[in-house]
């Protein structure tokens, strides 16, 4: 199983291709990962993003891995379809998400495991703070015949402030049995248990914020080589503290 | 020397009273060991003088050295120099050990330490409590056993060094190698004048650290108050010979209240806006 978002992923870290998307992302982008190749899809915003709508169709014994580090700064729906069309075809979807003012960002990363013996993990972490509101509301879809998959959707969200909000709603359509799939979401605020620990080592509430905030965060730049983005996301989270 | 006092201590968890009228005092290079049944306040009292917000003060106080404890925030009591080894240490996710443990150690610091120095202390406390240093790279207490999770905690201690240290059960999920090395950790502190208000349900680890006093908390409140000897007592004896000696009935287990749980829609959660 691939591992959860702060943990060491077990997919294999050589790609055959790696594309980068930095603010300008293209909408109605259709990607084909080919019988025996791997892609990784890198995104990363940090201001304006309007609507967007991916599609990637993963082949036999293929990987996808797709990575987005979002800091923008603007309401939009974001929309990812992973097709699993071939035996073997991995997928593994990294998401971190701030919302700040008064945004309204919605994420849909889905997939469908069309063929059987496909594997795929979406994972996806978010922070609302001010007003803002974040929907996490991905299908994992296994249809009939898609046998020995193993699926899993992962939504995990933290309401900063009082008037932010957040909706995680990881949604599994299975129509076969032989099947390993698992779904797991929270939303709530920052927990009062986590604050007391680190305030009980002299840490401030606000360090203690910051510190758990991070932990949330910033696991997503390990999945970036580039050094100048790695820092644009260090200011981003450090800016949304 | 620095003085823990806790005088007339009224403290409930969600309306339920659970100490009432505790009267105890620290002071540095005393230990005190902390007895008494499930369920009387024990734990309570050690969450109360370190601030968690799930316990409420109704009427008391506490001073260290004349400052009044409960006037402080959790993070200034640690400063002040308390500090709580925790039964059950939080796991937080995505938080670097190390980051932490360079955050906590500088709010103890007025200028932030030099990064050797840090490394330096570190390691050398790693070393100390024999956990790996490759640890100080996990996340803090996520995927630990019980043991480690404990040992991490005097590791903590060891780099803060408090003047009143408290330890809730840390021997609990130790093994017998880990107890030694908890115990003489415990030693190295009392060595340097810190005092500690320890918990424990075992004699074994009161004869590794030796108390200079005992008491027991009964009925939420300090029932006998002694030397050493107590814990012995107590541990072949158990109980009752408070009821029989002293005329104290002993309670059954205190409640608090439970958690009000809600079961929603599978794995759909959201938060509702503005309390509507």
């Amino acid at each position: 199983m691939l591992a959860p978002l702060n943990q060491k992923s077990s997919m294999e870290n050589k790609f055959s291709k790696t594309i980068t998307y930095v603010d300008d992302i293209p909408d109605g982008l259709v990607l084909d990962v080919k019988d025996d190749t791997s892609l990784l899809l890198l995104l990363a915003s940090f201001g304006s993003l309007s609507d967007k709508k991916i599609t990637v169709n993963v082949g036999r014994n293929s990987s996808f891995r797709g990575v987005f580090a979002d800091f923008s700064s603007s309401s939009f729906n974001f929309s990812l379809n992973v097709n699993l069309n071939g035996e073997g075809g991995e997928c593994e979807w990294r998401l971190a998400s701030l919302s700040r003012g008064d945004n309204k960002k919605v994420f849909e990363p889905s997939v469908t495991h069309v063929a059987p013996r496909t594997q795929a993990l979406m994972s996806n972490y978010g922070i609302t703070r001010d007003s803002s509101y974040l929907t996490f509301a991905g299908v994992s879809a296994i249809p009939h015949g898609s046998v020995k998959t193993v699926t899993r959707q992962e939504a995990k969200i933290i309401v900063f402030d009082p008037l932010s909000g957040g909706r995680a709603s990881p949604i599994l359509r299975i129509a076969d049995n032989n099947v390993d799939a698992s779904h797991a979401a929270s939303v709530g605020r920052l927990s009062e248990e986590h604050l007391f620990y680190l305030e009980s080592r002299g840490v401030s509430l606000e360090e203690a914020k910051r510190l758990i905030t991070l932990g949330y965060l910033k696991p997503i730049e390990t999945y970036f080589d580039d050094d100048s983005i790695k820092a644009r996301i260090d200011k981003a989270i450090e800016g949304g503290l | 020397m620095s003085t823990l006092s806790i005088k007339n201590l009224y403290v409930s968890v969600k309306g339920t009273p659970i100490l009432r009228g505790v009267n105890l005092e620290i002071k540095e290079g005393e230990t005190l060991a902390l007895l008494g049944p499930n369920g009387h306040g024990k734990s309570t009292l050690l969450a109360a003088i370190m601030g968690n917000p799930s316990y409420t003060v109704t009427g008391g106080s506490i001073t260290l050295d004349g400052t009044d404890v409960l006037s402080l925030s959790v993070d200034k009591r640690s400063k002040e120099g308390l500090f709580l080894a925790m039964q059950y240490p939080s796991e937080i996710p995505g938080l670097n050990s190390a980051d932490f443990l360079k955050s906590a150690m500088n709010a103890h610091r007025e200028k932030p330490m030099k990064l050797f120095e840090f490394y330096n202390s570190l390691q050398n406390a790693y070393a100390e409590m024999q956990i790996p240093f490759e640890m100080s790279k996990r996340n803090l207490n996520e995927g630990f056993s019980g043991g480690e999770k404990k040992r991490n905690e005097m590791l903590q201690m060891l780099l803060l060094e408090p003047k009143i240290a408290m330890l809730d059960e840390i021997d609990s999920g130790l093994d017998v190698d880990a107890m030694q090395i908890v115990a003489e950790a415990i030693r190295k502190q009392q060595a340097k004048g810190t005092g500690f208000l320890v918990i424990s349900h075992y004699a074994r680890l009161y004869d590794m650290i030796h108390p200079t006093r005992s008491a027991v908390l009964i009925n939420g409140k300090i029932a006998v108050t002694g030397g050493p000897d107590i814990i012995e007592r107590i541990d072949k004896n158990g109980y009752e010979w408070i009821h029989d000696e002293y005329g104290i009935d002993i309670e059954k287990e205190i409640d608090a209240p439970m958690n009000t749980v809600s079961i929603g829609a599978c794995a759909t959660k959201s938060k509702i806006v503005n309390g509507k």
